[in-house]
């Protein structure tokens, strides 16, 4: 689905990433993780567009994407959960699901798929003329991965999921989000600082620390392995 | 009093059309278009020049004019405005306001080299007519006209905002740009046909003027002034608070011109500019 080789990408004049190169699978979900500032969130950014790699290449379904603008790559099947959700605060729940049917496409099946988020998320549909900033975080987060799901991507992207939530909220959200990637065969990539969560539902892991690859595997393996217990998931042995 | 509140009225419709491309390019694109008077200007001449070489009734020209502007306003964003687009908010103000500066300049001199600095105006057969509906209360035509066509700009530009897929990518991008750039909104292209709705609806406004009033070359910058004590008035970007607040100016420097007389119109509004700044800023 999702091929990255060997991407250098900078901020103004500072490099964050250093020849990363990762893959995502169909139907699969795939983890980035690593700590605050290692570059995760650049490189979903980069993904999308937003920021244009120096080197290397981005594929999407073997198209090379990395010279398109945001809205072409949009087009081609790729759509984000922004950190921080980044949903439209004046804007209702149902305009800012609306937005997500932008593409030409998408806007032709956006009766039908606010019918399905509203499957998904039965809380929205209660919400539905609501403003969206006066939502909780929680449900802002329910709105940001539905307005994603509208398009209908070949492939999700969500950044820091757990971000400001409460514990029981995320475990209902990262089910949700198991539930969509079964149901839909759709392939996700997620990037997150909660590394055990994510393992949990996960199929195959990256580990990224200053802005490189340090390590990769499946989920369930990298759960077990020491290395990632002593580095990540602060567990030390004592 | 009734008569000096309809004039007020007519005046302040005037005021709204002035003020609303202005306000929706602030409010949406974080650009303090300076040059907004000049496109007003520019649409006063266009409508003077379709009545005098083609007998082209102005009310009727609109739409052409308004094709003009459009035009007009995509080529200068493209090659000006829209370079300021990266830039942070703070400094996109600033720099917007330089270049609309600049630009006013040279449009306005282009202006006076073409078309030199007379005064002029277009005067159709039903200028100056007037019903008389009351005993003491006159409507002039040309007023009602006016006030006929700000309503329905405000109307059809409310619908495009809320009802349309444009206008809801225009909010949607002012409140978070990136966020529209992912939902796959060609943000670029958005802001470009924006700016340049922005400078039409200045040129439906410009026509309003030359009917109504009078256009030469440097007039823009008179126009530009009571946009922005407008926009200050209003906030930025909510079209019927534009309208509401052209209205109330147009009404206040009508009854004030009663009271303390017309050579200090000019002043009441800018007293009214300082005094809703200085309750802002506290």
């Amino acid at each position: 689905m999702l091929e990255i080789e060997q991407i250098d990408v900078y901020r103004g004049d500072i490099q964050i990433l250093w020849s990363v190169s990762l893959a995502a699978e169909d139907g699969k979900i795939t983890a980035l993780l690593g700590s605050n500032a290692a570059g995760k969130t650049t490189l979903l950014m980069t993904i999308s567009g937003l920021i244009k790699p120096l080197r290397g290449r981005i594929r999407l379904e073997g198209h090379q994407i990395d010279k398109q603008p945001v809205h072409k790559i949009v087009e081609l099947g790729v759509s984000m959960v922004p950190e921080g959700r980044r949903l439209f605060p004046e804007m209702s729940v149902f305009e800012n699901l609306e937005l997500g049917a932008f593409t030409r496409k998408a806007r032709e099946t956006k009766d039908q798929m606010i019918e399905e988020v509203f499957g998904i998320f039965p809380i929205l549909k209660t919400r539905k003329v609501q403003m969206a900033g006066t939502l909780s975080g929680g449900e802002q987060q329910m709105v940001a991965i539905a307005r994603a799901l509208m398009s209908q991507p070949k492939l999700l992207l969500i950044d820091e999921l757990s971000l400001g939530l409460a514990p029981l909220i995320m475990q209902h959200i990262s089910e949700t989000i198991k539930q969509i990637n079964i149901t839909k065969g759709l392939a996700i990539f997620i990037v997150e600082q909660n590394v055990f969560m994510t393992l949990e539902m996960a199929d195959y892991g990256y580990i990224l620390e200053n802005g490189r690859i340090v390590g990769e595997g499946e989920a369930k393996k990298l759960l077990q392995s020491e290395e990632v217990k002593n580095a990540y998931l602060g567990i030390e042995e004592v | 009093m009734a008569q000096i509140v309809v004039y007020g009225i007519i005046t302040g419709a005037f005021y709204g059309l002035a003020a609303v491309g202005l306000s929706l390019v602030f409010g949406v694109m974080r650009h303090m278009n300076i040059a907004h008077g000049s496109f007003l200007m520019i649409g006063g001449f266009a409508a003077y020049w379709l009545f005098h070489l083609l007998k082209l009734d102005p009310f009727v020209s609109i739409p052409l004019v308004m094709v003009i502007l459009f035009a007009i306003g995509a080529a200068l964003y493209k090659g000006l405005f829209s370079h300021l687009d990266k830039l942070p908010e703070g400094l996109k103000i600033n720099n917007s306001m330089l270049v609309g500066f600049g630009l006013t300049w040279v449009i306005d001199n282009l202006a006076i080299m073409f078309w030199t600095s007379d005064v002029r105006a277009v005067t159709p057969s039903y200028t100056g007519k007037v019903w008389h509906v009351l005993p003491g209360l006159r409507l002039p035509v040309v007023g009602l006209v006016i006030i006929g066509i700000a309503s329905l700009v405000i109307f059809s530009l409310y619908l495009t905002l809320t009802r349309t897929y444009f206008g809801k990518s225009v909010r949607a991008t002012a409140q978070d740009r990136d966020a529209g750039n992912l939902m796959g909104i060609n943000v670029e292209r958005t802001y470009l046909i924006f700016f340049a709705l922005s400078a039409a609806l200045a040129g439906i406004a410009g026509v309003v003027a030359a009917v109504n009033y009078s256009v030469y070359p440097t007039v823009g910058f008179e126009w530009l002034l009571k946009a922005i004590i407008i926009l200050v008035l209003a906030g930025f970007g909510k079209i019927g608070q534009v309208f509401a607040a052209g209205l109330l100016l147009g009404i206040i420097e009508g009854v004030s011109v009663y009271f303390v007389g017309a050579t200090y119109r000019e002043v009441v509004g800018l007293v009214i500019f300082i005094l809703v700044l200085l309750r802002r800023s506290t």
